[in-house]
């Protein structure tokens, strides 16, 4: 028996697949999460970081309009105006007051008239009233001032920033008018308020953007903006910190407007697209590990199953062993089908033997036929040719001879004559004999050369028929067939169960006619002996004859039985219980030495007459049977 | 059948690959020996008694035997030659180791289809329509097993020649 090579076991492949196919998955997962899903967690970050950028400028440039708004609610006012244009000395008691600037949240105030002369002023740094003039931008010489204090139109104001000496400013400035807004103008109001820790606190709670502002005028015009406005990002590992350069009153890069986001929402994208692959690969693996198993068990094991199955019929050579799956899919019409295949090819098999034994049988009778004919041909040519000559001495007249000699009227000469007739017929007698005996001598030789031919045919005869491994359960099955079919109902067969686990090595024909011979004999004892409930029961059970494995195959009915002295006798050429005309079988003694032919005993056993027999048939088990 | 002397002869070509047969072949269809003693018999009961029947002259045998099949396709095929064929061929139907007695005789039939031939055989594996397929026609066709009497066999085969 030869193993092919074998190649990675199918499971092996479906699971080598099924891994691979999760591992591919996992990696398009990991490829599409991080290629895909957390980009748009840092898009989204950016756009945070933007937003807190663009809350911080907004708070910012609210917190100057609302000094523009205080501004223009206090610059056209009758009351300032006729006070900056001396006429209303008392507005400066109850207005141009020091809880006046903190009632307006500034830090400093300063009234101008039209000729820039300063009317009034505070200004407060941590509570504490200092000159106006610190703050470096009022002077006629300050670029600010034309824009802060000289105030001569009506429809002009200004806002924004502005580097003091005591630090930037929100400022806002805005010509005195009538309450109307009507002119003349009558000079400038100036209301400011430092960008210091304390507002840029409170900035940062009213926006919840950790921001701040630097006014290093190189680093804030500088760096990557290009120009006032344009924000720039940078990604960092602890956040995006944004950055947005402010222009001051006059248009000039002033103010760097810094916001830092922290990296949360990337975080939390990074902690999601983790979270997601763990979840992912975790299906994967849950649903590979199912489909794994459900292949195993729906289609793995039964072909393997079927394979162990085919394997089992090339090793036992048993086609007829069936394959124990009860399934309904193709797996199982697969079974069915390789089943019936070998079934087949056990019928065709079977078919060819038994044609083989027969053409076998048949060459033999033929040239047996040829060769004896032949042989015969000779002799009963010579005996023919003997029947002849004896024929011709049938024919002599020898006895009408003698008759005329003794008459007196015969004349001597023909008296001589018939003597001499006499004479020559005896010697032709004489030499028929002599030729009988040499046609009986080629008789005898032809005779002799028959025997050797049936010498011949005897050693052929005594050639062991080739022995093949057989199941019990269908060598009984075929044999109880040997039952005439309209007896069946009278003889209750019990065919005892599990025969089909034992295989044994045998000639199948051989088999076939003596359990059919023991079967019959059992069948015909019942009806000899009236059992009114004819049994037989057929069983095999394993057994060691002489440290070689065998299967005893017992046939035991109720028949008639029989007593010792027969028992004795049972097997011994010629013997039969049965009367002249009932014997219709091969007889005992031909079972014998077919059995023990195929290294096999039989016995028999009974408890005498009336009681029934048993007929163990010895036969070697096959291997693995 | 040629005739020599007003004594007619039967051509036959035998071929059996067993030589006892053939031994049995010549005794049958060869010229009985005539012995000093039965010469002297005949002629003395010619003398001394009376004539019992007149015995109807039997034609003799020119008998050629071979023991393979092709010998007889060719001492067929050369008798066909010299313008003096078999009256009857009798073949064995298994001569091994060479060609059959049915190839034998199917070779024959296309060389002499008038020829009569005559199957002789202990067994024959070929059913009797195949020969007649093979070796037409059936009326020029003959079949008989072995063991038989080839003294018989002889007389079958003048009836045949006559018949023909």
């Amino acid at each position: 028996m030869s193993n092919r090579p074998t190649s990675l076991p199918l499971q092996t492949k479906v699971s080598l697949t099924l891994a691979v196919l999760i591992g591919v998955f996992i990696v398009a997962s990991w490829i599409i999460l991080r290629q895909v899903i957390l980009p748009a967690f840092d898009d989204l970050e950016m756009a945070a970081a933007q937003s807190d950028l663009k809350r911080a400028e907004m708070a910012l440039q609210t917190d100057l309009e609302n000094l523009e708004a205080v501004t223009a609610d206090w610059a056209p006012w009758d009351d300032i105006h006729d006070y900056v244009r001396g006429q209303n000395s008392g507005f400066k008691r109850s207005n141009l007051v020091r809880p006046t600037l903190d009632n307006l949240g500034l830090d400093f105030m300063a009234v101008y008239a039209l000729d820039d002369r300063l009317m009034w002023a505070q200004l407060l740094v941590d509570g504490e009233q200092l000159p106006i003039n610190d703050l470096g931008i009022f002077s006629p010489g300050d670029a600010a001032a034309p824009l802060l204090t000289s105030q001569d139109r009506a429809d002009v104001h200004a806002a924004g920033y502005v580097a003091t000496r005591l630090g930037p400013v929100l400022i806002s400035s805005r010509p005195i008018l009538r309450s109307d807004d009507s002119g003349p103008v009558a000079g400038a109001l100036v209301m400011g308020q430092f960008l210091d820790d304390t507002r840029l606190g409170r900035l940062r709670e009213r926006t919840e953007v950790d921001m701040h502002w630097s006014f290093d005028d190189e680093h804030a015009a500088a760096g990557t903006a290009r120009s006032p406005g344009d924000p720039v990002f940078e990604v960092q590992d602890d956040g995006i910190s944004g950055r947005k350069v402010l222009a001051d009153i006059h248009g000039n890069a002033f103010l760097a407007l810094h916001s830092q986001t922290p990296r949360s929402i990337s975080g939390l994208g990074g902690r999601t697209v983790s979270l997601a692959l763990l979840f992912l690969a975790a299906a994967g693996l849950l649903v590979t590990a199912f489909v794994w198993i459900m292949l195993r068990v729906t289609i793995l094991q039964p072909i393997e199953g079927l394979a162990d199955h085919m394997t089992k019929i090339r090793q036992s050579g048993n086609l007829l062993h069936r394959m124990p799956l009860q399934r309904n899919d193709e797996i199982g019409a697969l079974a069915h089908q390789f089943d019936d295949l070998t079934g087949e090819v056990h019928n065709a098999r079977q078919a060819l033997l038994d044609q083989s034994f027969k053409a076998g049988k048949a060459d033999t009778a033929a040239e047996v036929l040829h060769n004896i004919r032949n042989a015969m041909t000779p002799m009963i040519n010579g005996l023919d040719r003997l029947g002849k000559s004896f024929k011709v001495a049938d024919n002599l007249r020898i006895e009408e001879a003698t008759a005329q000699i003794a008459d007196p009227d015969c004349t001597p000469e023909r008296k001589q004559k018939f003597l001499q007739y006499i004479d020559a017929s005896f010697k032709h007698v004489a030499g028929v004999g002599e030729m009988a005996t040499e046609d009986l001598a080629v008789a005898t030789s032809q005779a002799r050369q028959i025997e050797g031919i049936l010498t011949d045919q005897e050693k052929f005869a005594n050639v062991a028929p080739v022995a093949e491994t057989l199941g019990v359960d269908e060598v009984v099955d075929e044999a109880v067939h040997v039952i005439p079919q309209d007896a069946r109902p009278e003889v209750d067969l019990d065919i005892r169960d599990g025969l089909d686990s034992y295989t044994i090595k045998a000639h199948r024909i051989g088999l076939l006619q003596v359990l059919g011979n023991l079967i019959l004999n059992a069948y015909e004892s019942i009806q000899r002996s009236k059992a009114p409930a004819g049994r037989i029961h057929i069983e095999a059970a394993s057994e060691t004859l002489e440290d070689q494995a065998m299967v005893r195959l017992t046939i035991r009915d109720n028949g008639g039985g029989f007593n010792q002295n027969t028992g004795e006798r049972i097997f011994q050429r010629g013997f039969t219980s049965k009367t002249e005309g009932e014997t219709n079988g091969l007889g005992l003694h031909w079972c014998a030495n077919a059995v023990a032919g195929m290294g096999g005993r039989i016995r028999a056993e009974s408890r005498g007459l009336g009681q029934g027999a048993e007929f163990h048939v010895l036969l070697p088990a096959a291997q693995g049977g | 059948m040629y005739t020599v002397e007003d004594q007619e002869f039967i051509r036959v070509l035998v071929a059996d690959d067993d030589e006892h047969v053939l031994e049995c072949y010549r005794d049958a269809f060869g010229e009985q020996e005539t012995t000093n003693h039965m010469k002297a018999i005949n002629d003395l009961a010619a003398e001394l008694f009376d004539p019992v029947e007149d015995i109807e002259d039997q034609p003799k045998f020119d008998i050629v035997a071979c023991n393979q099949g092709e010998d007889a396709v060719r001492q067929a095929a050369e008798a066909a030659k010299k313008g003096a064929p078999f009256d009857v061929i009798i073949l064995d139907v298994r001569m091994p180791p060479g060609i059959d007695g049915v190839e034998a005789g199917s070779a024959i039939r296309e060389l002499d289809p008038d020829v009569e031939i005559v199957f002789v055989t202990g067994y024959s594996d070929v059913p009797l329509e195949e020969l007649q397929r093979r070796v037409p026609p059936p009326m020029r066709l003959h079949y008989f097993n072995k063991p038989l009497s080839f003294t018989q066999l002889a007389d079958d085969v003048v009836t045949m020649v006559r018949e023909h």
